[in-house]
């Protein structure tokens, strides 16, 4: 039988990235098959060469035994293949009904739109799909799992024969989970195909036919269901080369400097109910604390509630020397010497218009003013030391921070709050996107400034980081402790199944 | 001194200010060797005290806009708050005056100084309100400040017939202020209110570029979610600017009244909140925040006035029936000049596809009218305004045909 999607020998490079190489796998018509792998594991850029988000790439895609390649997301659709993305793309102002025919809209004869008759369709389709909602009411008053079934009931309208699902139940309940699942058996009733992307293995496992497995943009395997286990598949996600990271000995963490007591942080409005529940740990000074977890455990959360980013809704305890804190601020945090590296580098930690040093002096100004003004040499010999110390390559420190490499501006970041003289440092995944040359130098810097006596919290999406750097790696899953493993013991296996709600390691 | 996207930074080549100061001084040759008159050569004491005084006016209120717009935000109420400030100003001067005083003359020190405070401090309130609705209700700047534009004025109305109505009896649409301080001021408006403007330039350009509160304006908006996340206290120096802004505005209130010799808050610097908007752009601030310098502003608001005052002198005409329509032109072609010189714009069509084809005729149409009605006023062209119209026109269409096939060439 011809596949209905095979990929042959597919792909992708970004600047700096290989995204994907050399990705050959089939779809059979009628199957269910799950793509499973880490976080940045390529199966987000593979879909969206599917569904012509991406339309530019390595090797040729067969859709029913033809070569394919869409330019654009219309082409793909014409070609049967739709897909549910992560983040819902719905128009929240318009209505149900309108957002599946959007620029398709069902007209009249005399040109005008054909709301009874879309509204009529909706209904049909949204009633097949156990999604009792009036097709008039607007897209963002609904709730996550009935957005999803709009866009599924879209997919169906267009008649698509095969599905691409990308982390569909992230964000449901369990009786919606159970709805989809029935949902996607009736799909598959019709002879659709689908695609499923998903991370969490009980679902894999009940949902998939076949399985295939993609690590660093390479395909480990496709194997059946029934011949695996989840054992074997998490081992396949996380079992490749570590890169060789030495420290000269262990290091001797000293004084607790921060305990977490049952710290929940409520989420209104989703079914989950909470970020983060009933989060315990400590951390002493020359101590790195690794927090592992996938998209959405709430590894940034629990940085950001320690830092006074969020707002203090949380309930427990944090105590900072032994005195109990609850920072409404970051300004707070900063004060009491807690520093906080954020996750997202262009969103939450670059001043683009600012130049080098004028990004790592940032939060110690009052430093440099000399008779209540800025003085431009006392600035430039403040962030001399930070610049030196982080080994941050500049033209100069009046340099366009735009112009630097993206592991030189996380260094000027890093500089910027080693200025304050932090006695706890929390780093959000401070290698992303950096290259490999780049991420040795860190490691080194964060491996020196812990022997100095900083206490670290590091969270990070690769654990061959976490491996090298922390003494010890909370894992979170959901927004709960699943595993507080010591480097001793902790491997990537151990971690991945405690992130995954797997066995829950302990 | 500091330019744009170096605060507190190196040295470099203000372009972008320079440029503007070149494009000033041939506006200003251009129109005294073409008008007819050559006024700016001819009589170049009064032409001088114009410009001068029109561009403090301006420039006072716009140094308060670029504040606001460096920090990421708008105030769209400016124009509101002067006439808000002159307003509280005249009120007061009304209060302290003898109770049949409707001329204001008998009024002391101490009763100006109260008003010229009072006026000060509305512009404090009316800042810490746009601050509190866009920092606890967490309305959009452009929100907030639309309500007190539509708000302020109004308000400033009722109270004059209100004030007026308990002090004598009789409800006034306006106050005329003849107190001799103002009447001094008048007199010496030109040179007081340049003092001022230059003076609070000087002020501005101290706080931007050499303080800490400076650098976290332009932090804030550059990237206010990196801003607070460096543990900067955004909301209070939101609070700063948007008190700045209004502050400025008061005080440009305190001149207009003294200027004109009234306050008519029903019509009084009614739109100057989008002339000193579009000062502050043409002088490179960037909506998106985080970008402008002082002297930027300076000269935007410079280069705007001349180009006004250019207008009027060479089609004789009223400046204020053309004065939009400058503002307007000038503001679109600065902001699409400062973006064809960044990277990546510069290989952009401006007339590619159906839209590009429509708009050609679009700005044909325009150019012609605007043609024929400029050519009414030039001796030369009587009784042939209609034909130099189309020949404009047709010119436009054949100009940018030309430019459209040449885009079309190179994206090819």
């Amino acid at each position: 039988m011809t596949p209905i999607v095979a990929f042959r020998g597919v792909g992708k490079r970004f600047p700096g990235v290989v995204a994907l190489e050399g990705v050959s796998f089939d779809l059979a018509p009628g199957e269910c098959h799950a793509i499973c792998g880490e976080n940045g594991a390529g199966k987000s850029t593979l879909m969206k060469l599917l569904s012509g988000v991406i339309t530019d790439y390595d090797g040729e895609i067969l859709v029913r035994g033809v070569p394919a390649r869409f330019c654009g997301t219309r082409d793909a659709e014409a070609a049967g293949i739709a897909i549910i993305h992560q983040e819902l793309n719905l128009v929240e102002q318009l209505s149900a009904a309108a957002n599946i025919f959007l620029g398709r809209e069902r007209r009249t004869p005399s040109g005008l739109l054909d709301d009874a008759a879309m509204e009529r369709e909706a209904a049909a389709l949204l009633a097949e799909l156990e999604c009792p909602v009036d097709p008039r009411t607007p897209a963002g008053s609904l709730r996550v799992g009935d957005q999803q079934l709009l866009e599924i009931a879209k997919a169906m309208s267009l008649a698509s024969d095969v599905l691409i699902m990308d982390e569909p139940t992230s964000a449901l309940t369990d009786a919606e989970v159970a709805r989809l699942d029935r949902v996607i058996a009736r799909l598959r009733g019709r002879g659709v195909s689908l695609l499923y992307i998903s991370h969490k293995m009980d679902e894999v496992f009940r949902l998939a036919d076949r399985i295939t497995v993609l690590r660093d943009g390479r395909v480990v395997t496709t194997v059946d269901r029934a011949a695996t286990t989840p054992r074997e598949i998490t081992g396949w996600m996380v079992g490749r080369d570590i890169a060789g990271h030495e420290f000269h000995g262990p290091r001797s963490p000293g004084q607790k400097v921060l305990e977490v007591r049952g710290l929940s942080l409520p989420w209104p409005d989703h079914p989950r109910g909470y970020r983060l529940h009933d989060v315990s740990f400590e951390l002493r000074a020359g101590e790195i604390l690794g927090v592992a977890g996938l998209m959405g455990a709430g590894r940034t959360e629990l940085l950001e509630t320690i830092f006074g980013a969020v707002e203090p809704t949380w309930t427990g305890e944090i105590h900072l020397d032994g005195r109990a804190v609850r920072f409404a601020h970051p300004a707070e945090a900063c004060a009491a010497g807690i520093a906080m590296v954020t996750e997202d580098r262009k969103r939450l930690g670059l001043f683009p218009d600012l130049d080098v040093a004028a990004n790592v002096s940032l939060c110690s100004l009052t430093d440099a003013v000399r008779g209540g003004l800025l003085s431009r040499g006392r600035e430039e010999a403040l962030v001399a030391a930070p610049l030196r110390e982080t080994g941050v390559k500049t033209p100069g420190p009046h340099a366009a921070i735009t112009g630097l490499s993206g592991g030189n501006q996380q260094k000027c970041i890093i500089g910027r709050w080693l200025l304050v003289k932090p006695r706890i440092l929390l780093l959000d995944d401070p290698t992303r996107g950096i290259d490999v040359g780049a991420k040795a130098e860190l490691y080194a810097l964060i491996d020196r400034l812990c022997r100095e006596g900083l206490a670290v919290i590091l969270t990070s999406s690769e654990l061959p980081e976490l491996l090298t750097l922390a003494d010890r790696i909370l894992v979170l899953a959901e927004g709960r402790v699943t595993a507080e493993l010591p480097r001793a013991v902790a491997t990537e296996q151990a971690i991945m199944e405690a992130a995954t709600g797997g066995a829950p390691a302990r | 001194m500091n330019f744009p996207g170096s605060a507190g930074g190196g040295w470099r080549l203000p372009r972008h200010e320079l440029a503007i100061l070149a494009a000033a001084a041939v506006v200003f040759l251009a129109t005294g060797w073409l008008d007819p008159n050559h006024t700016y050569f001819a009589n170049w004491a009064e032409s001088r005290d114009i410009i001068l005084r029109n561009t403090a006016l301006l420039g006072i209120i716009a140094l308060g806009a670029s504040v606001v717009i460096i920090a990421g935000g708008i105030d769209l109420s400016a124009g509101s708050m002067v006439a808000f400030s002159a307003t509280t100003c005249a009120l007061v001067l009304t209060l302290c005056a003898a109770p049949d005083d409707r001329r204001l003359v008998t009024v002391g020190p101490a009763g100006i100084a109260a008003a010229i405070a009072a006026a000060l401090l509305s512009g404090l309130l009316v800042g810490t309100l746009h601050t509190w609705l866009i920092t606890a209700i967490r309305l959009p700047p452009f929100v907030a400040t639309l309500a007190t534009l539509v708000g302020l004025r109004s308000f400033a109305r009722a109270m004059c017939l209100f004030v007026t109505k308990e002090r004598w009896g009789s409800e006034s649409q306006q106050i005329n202020v003849n107190t001799p301080f103002f009447a001094w001021l008048k007199e010496h408006n030109v040179w007081i209110m340049t003092a001022t403007f230059l003076l609070l330039a000087v002020v501005t350009w101290l706080i931007l570029s050499r303080t800490v509160l400076g650098r976290h304006l332009y932090a804030l908006g550059g990237n206010e979610q990196a801003a607070r996340l460096s543990g900067i206290r955004t909301e209070n120096v939101k609070w700063f600017a948007y008190c700045y802004a209004s502050l400025t505005a008061a005080l440009a209130g305190i001149f207009l009244m003294a200027d004109s010799s009234v306050a008519q808050p029903g019509n009084l610097a009614r739109g100057y909140e989008l002339n000193a908007i579009a000062a502050a752009v043409v002088g490179g601030c960037s909506l998106q925040g985080g970008v402008g310098t002082v002297p930027g502003t300076v000269l935007g608001a410079l280069f705007l006035r001349l180009v006004i005052d250019a207008v009027s002198k060479l089609i004789k005409a009223s400046a204020d029936v053309y004065e939009g329509m400058i503002v307007g032109i000038i503001v679109a072609l600065a902001v699409t000049f400062t973006q064809v010189g960044r990277r990546g714009q510069a290989g952009r069509s401006f007339f590619a596809g159906l839209r590009g084809l429509a708009a050609i005729p679009t700005i044909a149409i325009f150019a012609a009218l605007l043609a024929t009605m400029a050519a009414a006023n030039v001796p030369a062209l009587a009784g042939r305004t209609g034909l130099f119209g189309c020949l404009v026109g047709g010119a436009t269409v054949v100009a940018l045909a030309l430019v459209r096939r040449l885009e079309g060439r190179h994206a090819t």
